[in-house]
């Protein structure tokens, strides 16, 4: 019952007009950035956290996250329209999204799209708001090595569940750490890394100047490859008649929205795994247990309602280990959780009892943004047809021009942009080359909260390393870090499985 | 043959490798500066774990590259060049007028390199009438100094274009009501949009 209490006070939080404003215009910035292709929550989230200093942490949250709420939802409109995912987040949308509009029958792809959303996000943040308290009561328990076990669960799960090449992304965590260590040593307070004798390095590196060097600028230069400014667009009929054949056909999309809800929101709890993996793993599920598997990928609104539930389910889920535990469960979320940092909030299950107006009033507002986004979404489509066919070669200085304002404004320091457009050169470079940049920018958030951790279990220990492996002192710890050792060898099985498997197949 | 075909996936993942393992032994050389020991006496070494995080950095490229000589990664069987021609201008014009910018942000001053960096790249690349990249690349400027300065109080770098803006400050921060202050804004952006219509008017 204390829960319903709590979460009350959350949506008048949220209903609040200040609140409430910030929240509509996240949702239509964030169905704006997820429209647009190449640029998805990630990218509008990092781009916009310099702007949200100026306002109390409480809004500056509702707004991001329905900046975030709003792309999961945007991105649907240029998978379906054009046929290229509005965000990564909405590739498995295409499949046969693209389809029923090539058919001619657009509005049901969008309406589907839509409703899917609204459904995959009302029941993960029902799912939220029944796990997110008991695992926080849970997480307070948790002392230091606890803290460090849980950090190298998530960058295990990279390794483990990334699905990319294992020394790439190990290299990735291992530059985004190392990053962190630049500026003064928190314990001795020595200088470290100060390349060239630098003053500005003194500072370290803020997780911004990486985030939005990657994600703004590298993520422009990929999409100005990627598209060359061009792109296609299908025709659309908006009338009632279409939207209501559109609600008819969703009928048959209801064991596509139950797993889509469910899978993507235990997914997004992955560190690794975020949105883009669970829209992917809800649409191959449901293609394998549908009964008309054969006919999704040529425009059914099953396949386009089973990756948008799971996207905004993950959306959601992942933003349960970023509150209860302090880990960020996508790369959006490692951005929030370093705006926390920012605004002078400590994430983790302390957020519960010190910060419960923080807290509720961000999942109440993943109610009402949830309701919001469902009727802006439907209700501007043609305005946001309107928005996809603005050149590319105009939105792209406008999003560099923020990138530059953005990077900047933090620390007031032309240093930072000059990193910024490094990162962002570099990050282009290795993302072409299949590194994956996710684990860099989670491992430059955590790391600095990392290294207190490891260091202050160190000290409890007296410098031994058992402390993490101890099953009878520390069991928590333990059983985590065990698994952690299970997901970062698991790649090295891989192999060996599969060649076991294929000697027992029949040549 | 020209460069861009030249510059093979297989070529750049290789390339990238062998950097990014000489930038994994500059780390560990810089880190060296400080201690890196960490024993149980002494507590651990300011220079101890960025040491072992480029080390490892380093194992990490060093396998890239071991699995490139023995062509077990996709890219080191991939011959198609790393960008095509097209994109690659694409790429290259963006680069370099976004470094051009920066420093030139350095030295101007922010908003007024944003009006170059704006008509030049919209000029570039875009297809739009001259009116329309001046009026362009004149509003954003404003509603950039708008935004930052006048709403959230965040100064941006200025450069030697700074003693004009103390008119403007003066304005800001003067005592005129908030009817007037609104009137300006709406003017600021309005005058050089009108200004620039009517101009690329007369001309023709």
């Amino acid at each position: 019952m204390e829960t319903i209490g709590f979460l009350l006070d959350g949506i008048f939080t949220s209903l609040q007009w200040f609140n409430l404003a910030l929240l509509i215009f996240g949702c239509l910035i964030g169905l704006f950035v997820g429209a647009m292709p190449g640029l998805g929550s990630v990218n509008g989230v990092a781009i916009l956290i310099p702007i949200t200093f100026i306002i109390p942490p409480t809004a500056a949250i509702i707004f991001l996250a329905a900046v975030y709420y709003g792309a999961m939802y945007g991105g649907a409109i240029s998978s379906v329209m054009l046929g290229i995912p509005g965000a990564s987040t909405a590739v498995a949308t295409v499949f046969d999204g693209r389809p029923l509009a090539v058919k001619g029958e657009a509005m049901t792809a969008l309406t589907a799209a839509a409703v899917g959303s609204f459904v995959g996000g009302t029941v993960s943040v029902i799912l939220f708001t029944l796990f997110a308290p008991p695992l926080a009561e849970v997480a307070l328990r948790f002392n230091a090595p606890e803290t460090f076990a849980l950090m190298v669960m998530a960058f295990a799960t990279f390794v483990g569940l990334g699905g990319d090449d294992v020394p790439k992304t190990i290299f990735s965590i291992l530059i985004g750490l190392a990053l962190s260590t630049i500026g003064l040593d928190l314990i001795t307070g020595k200088p470290r890394l100060i390349f060239f004798n630098i003053p500005g390095f003194l500072h370290g590196i803020n997780f911004l100047v990486l985030a939005i060097g990657i994600y703004g600028i590298g993520e422009m230069l990929w999409t100005l490859e990627e598209t060359k400014g061009k792109v296609q667009m299908s025709k659309l009929s908006v009338n009632m008649k279409e939207v209501g054949r559109a609600f008819g056909a969703l009928k048959k999309t209801i064991m596509a929205m139950n797993i889509g809800s469910f899978l993507g929101f235990f997914v997004g709890i992955l560190p690794a795994a975020g949105a883009t993996p669970a829209s992917l793993m809800s649409y191959g599920i449901t293609k394998q247990l549908s009964k008309n598997s054969k006919e999704f990928g040529s425009g059914v609104p099953a396949g386009v309602v089973a990756p948008e539930c799971a996207n905004n389910s993950a959306s959601t889920g992942s933003m349960l280990p970023m509150l209860t535990l302090g880990i960020p469960g996508s790369p959006t979320t490692a951005i929030l959780l370093g705006g926390m940092i920012l605004w002078g909030l400590t994430p983790g299950p302390l957020l519960f009892t010190q910060e419960p107006e923080f807290v509720w009033g961000l999942i109440g507002s993943l109610y009402i943004a949830n309701f919001f986004t469902l009727v802006l979404n439907i209700a501007l489509i043609p305005a946001f047809l309107m928005v996809l066919r603005i050149p590319f070669a105009i939105l792209a200085p406008v999003i560099f021009v923020l990138c530059v304002t953005g990077g900047y404004a933090p620390t007031q320091s032309l240093h930072d942009v000059w990193l910024m457009l490094l990162f962002g050169f570099a990050g282009y470079i290795l993302r072409k080359l299949d590194y994956p940049v996710a684990p860099a920018v989670l491992s430059i958030v955590l790391g600095p909260l990392a290294e207190k951790a490891l260091r202050q279990s160190l000290i409890l220990s007296d410098g031994s390393m058992a402390i993490f492996f101890d099953m009878s002192e520390k069991p928590i710890a333990a059983v985590i870090m065990y698994i952690a050792i299970v997901l970062l060898i698991m790649p090295a099985f891989g192999p060996l499985y599969r060649r076991l498997f294929k000697k027992k197949q029949p040549a | 043959m020209s460069i861009t075909n030249k510059i093979t996936v297989k070529r750049a993942e290789i390339a990238v490798a062998v950097i990014l393992a000489l930038c994994s032994i500059a780390l560990m050389i810089k880190s060296a500066e400080n201690r890196i020991t960490w024993n149980a006496e002494e507590n651990m070494g300011a220079g101890f774990l960025p040491f072992y995080l480029s080390l490892g950095m380093l194992i990490c490229t060093i396998l890239t590259i071991i699995k490139f000589v023995l062509k077990r990664s996709p890219q080191s069987k991939d011959d198609t060049p790393f960008i095509d021609a097209v994109a690659f201008k694409f790429i290259a014009v963006t680069i370099i007028s976004l470094v051009v910018l920066v420093l030139a942000i350095g030295y101007l001053g922010i908003y007024f390199s944003l009006i170059f960096f704006l008509a030049f790249y919209l000029r570039y690349f875009s297809e739009k009438s001259v009116a329309f990249i001046t009026i362009f690349a004149i509003t954003t400027p404003i509603l950039t100094f708008l935004f930052f300065e006048w709403m959230l109080k965040i100064p941006l770098p200025q450069g030697i274009s700074e003693p004009l803006f103390y008119p403007v400050y003066d304005f800001m921060y003067g005592g005129f009501s908030f009817a007037v202050k609104m009137i300006f804004i709406i003017l600021t952006v309005v005058l050089p949009t009108a200004l620039v219509f009517l101009t690329t008017r007369f001309i023709k």
